[in-house]
């Protein structure tokens, strides 16, 4: 089996985790077959990115340009087309981040290489390659296999992969490829943070949550009243964002913040892979939902199946009570 | 603006807490599954609504599915597309390259400036047809577009990054955007809408049609089997009554320190 090629991924003179994470999933697939691990680093800051890449990758090529800074799926595309057609790697892997939501499925296409993204699993049976994906919600696994082809893409979920500590001094190879940094009719203008509006929920202690299960924005008003009690703030899942209910300064997840508060309470939230990317290091998980299915329950550590507008109010009620009795002493 | 927008029905599979594999092993039961509009597909057909409404020019639903898709069809008809086609195939067994390929192949026939794919789907969120289609078209793209704004023959958008960051990027038309949750609010059907759904064209075609053919499409991805997930360690669950599972729950919390 030929090689297997790790994509970088780099923001601000940083390798991005995901970047790690993938690198740590290569590095442990490459020793289970007895390949070469390589690693393509690109762009301005490429270089000086290649000695940490190193540590996992049996051979970093740098790819530099000095115009290029940020990932952008274009140009990456040309120089990732170019040199696999050139190294034939077995298999390319990256991150199902942004970028790579943007740039595997092009390049796929331009490679006519089978391509499975969003993976939680990679096996390898018999010198095939399998890819396990989660569907459904999450509630089922699908395992697939890749057709025979010299290059299979896979893209790995978010946070799914640890990151293993390795202290290789893996060869480091500058490689010079012609691409192109601005693409004619597509024109790159710049990215753009996100504004703060006021409560930064990154600073509470205490985070009572809210999902679809709300179901209706005055409904919120209930969480408040908890979050009241308990001295914490109300942050929220995306939908609630998309439905205008909470600025987006309160999103947890992998679109909006991560957090590590002393309690996170979700209300109503099935707990899909980016929402819990978002606050499974929080120090205490407590979750009510009426799906006793519902994956947030995994990640909790106390649950009630129950219905959140049964619960909440007289979880407010008790936490004031005991409040008030301890306060007499 | 001629604008093309491809849909898909899915399984609501978000609340249901009894998922059973089926006799195949590579698919679930779906006789006690409620069917829907993928959740992005909303925000597709608003977007496309919205520039039709503001510039004019053609708004054309496709899908590709068996009979019952024309459910999802008839959905974006009445949101405002002019026309629907669908292909009727069986998604379900067709990995997303050879979905892609017969999209590109409809679309090849159509005039066409924006083409619209949901960021991902609620069932399989794959999230790679979208871009696919694009490079197969030669069109440029960019996928997980939370806003947009056209400019002549120019579309200016921003996509998400990671941890609320944005991409800008301006795009000449023809081009394909993948469309995330969150753009726009999804409008509520009209009486008038739903009227004009029952009446309006809604074309069906096969792979024969298109110059396509099942063996001639190639599988890259071949689903082996299904499985259920290993859940790992579960959380303690406080049963009793909501008064009782608050009152456990305040001690708790209380003797953890929180308050």
């Amino acid at each position: 089996m030929n090689g297997i090629l790790v994509v970088i991924e780099h923001r601000k003179q940083a390798l991005a985790e995901v970047s790690l994470q993938v690198l740590s999933k290569g590095r442990q697939l490459a020793d289970q077959a007895g390949v070469e691990l390589l690693a393509v680093v690109i762009g301005k800051d490429a270089l000086s990115l290649a000695e940490e890449v190193a540590r996992w990758a049996d051979n970093v090529l740098v790819v530099k340009s000095e115009e290029l800074e940020l990932p952008l799926a274009e140009p990456y595309q040309q120089v990732l087309a170019s040199l696999i057609k050139e190294r034939k790697p077995r298999l390319v892997l990256m991150a199902h981040s942004s970028l790579g939501i943007d740039l595997a499925p092009s390049l796929a296409v331009e490679l006519e290489a089978p391509l499975a993204t969003d993976c939680i699993d990679i096996r390898t049976e018999d010198g095939s390659i399998l890819a396990v994906r989660s569907i459904y919600n999450g509630k089922v696994h699908a395992v697939y296999s890749l057709s025979s082809s010299d290059t299979v893409i896979i893209t790995t979920r978010v946070g799914e992969f640890a990151v293993d500590e390795s202290n290789r001094q893996g060869h480091i190879e500058e490689i010079a490829l012609p691409f192109e940094e601005e693409c004619e009719y597509k024109k790159f203008n710049g990215c753009v943070e996100q504004e703060a509006y006021g409560v930064d929920i990154n600073q509470a202690e205490v985070l009572i949550s809210v999902g679809r299960g709300i179901r209706e924005k005055k409904n919120i008003e209930m969480a408040e009243k908890l979050a009241e009690v308990l001295g914490g703030v109300v942050s929220c899942s995306r939908p609630i964002v998309d439905c205008g209910w909470l600025p987006s300064d309160r999103q947890v997840g992998l679109s909006g913040k991560t957090v590590k508060p002393k309690l996170y309470m979700a209300l109503g939230i099935s707990g899909a892979f980016q929402h819990v990317v978002g606050m499974k290091g929080a120090r205490m998980i407590v979750a009510v939902n009426k799906d006793a299915r519902a994956p947030i329950f995994s990640i909790a550590d106390y649950g009630i199946v129950d219905d959140i507008f049964k619960m909440v109010p007289e979880l407010t009620n008790k936490i004031t009570e005991l409040k008030l009795k301890n306060s007499k002493g | 603006m001629d604008i093309v927008a491809c849909i898909k029905r899915v399984p609501d599979t978000s609340e249901t807490d009894d998922i059973k594999i089926d006799a195949s092993g590579k698919d679930i039961e779906k006789s006690n599954l409620a069917f829907k509009l993928n959740d992005w597909d909303e925000y597709v057909l608003e977007t496309a609504a919205q520039l039709k409404e503001k510039l004019g020019g053609s708004f054309t639903a496709i899908s590709v599915g068996p009979k019952v898709w024309e459910e999802v069809l008839r959905r974006a008809l009445a949101m405002g597309a002019d026309k629907a086609i669908r292909v009727d195939e069986d998604v379900v067994s067709l990995d997303p390259g050879c979905v892609a390929r017969i999209l590109s192949k409809v679309i090849e026939g159509l005039r066409y400036d924006l083409i619209l794919f949901g960021a991902q789907s609620e069932d399989f969120g794959s999230g790679q047809l979208g871009a696919m289609v694009a490079e197969m078209l030669g069109v440029p793209h960019a996928t997980l577009v939370v806003s947009l704004e056209t400019e002549g023959k120019v579309i200016h958008v921003c996509r998400e990054l990671e941890a609320g960051a944005l991409e800008a990027y301006s795009i000449e038309l023809p081009a394909l955007l993948t469309i995330q949750t969150g753009i726009n609010r999804p409008r509520y059907i009209s009486l008038g809408g739903i009227k004009r759904a029952m009446k309006a064209e809604l074309k069906v075609i096969s792979l024969d049609n298109l110059g396509l053919s099942l063996n001639g499409l190639t599988q890259e991805l071949k689903l082996e089997r299904l499985e259920f997930p290993h859940r790992g360690k579960e959380a303690v669950i406080i049963s009793g009554l909501p008064r009782e599972s608050a009152e456990k729950l305040a001690h708790i919390l209380y003797s953890s320190g929180i308050f």
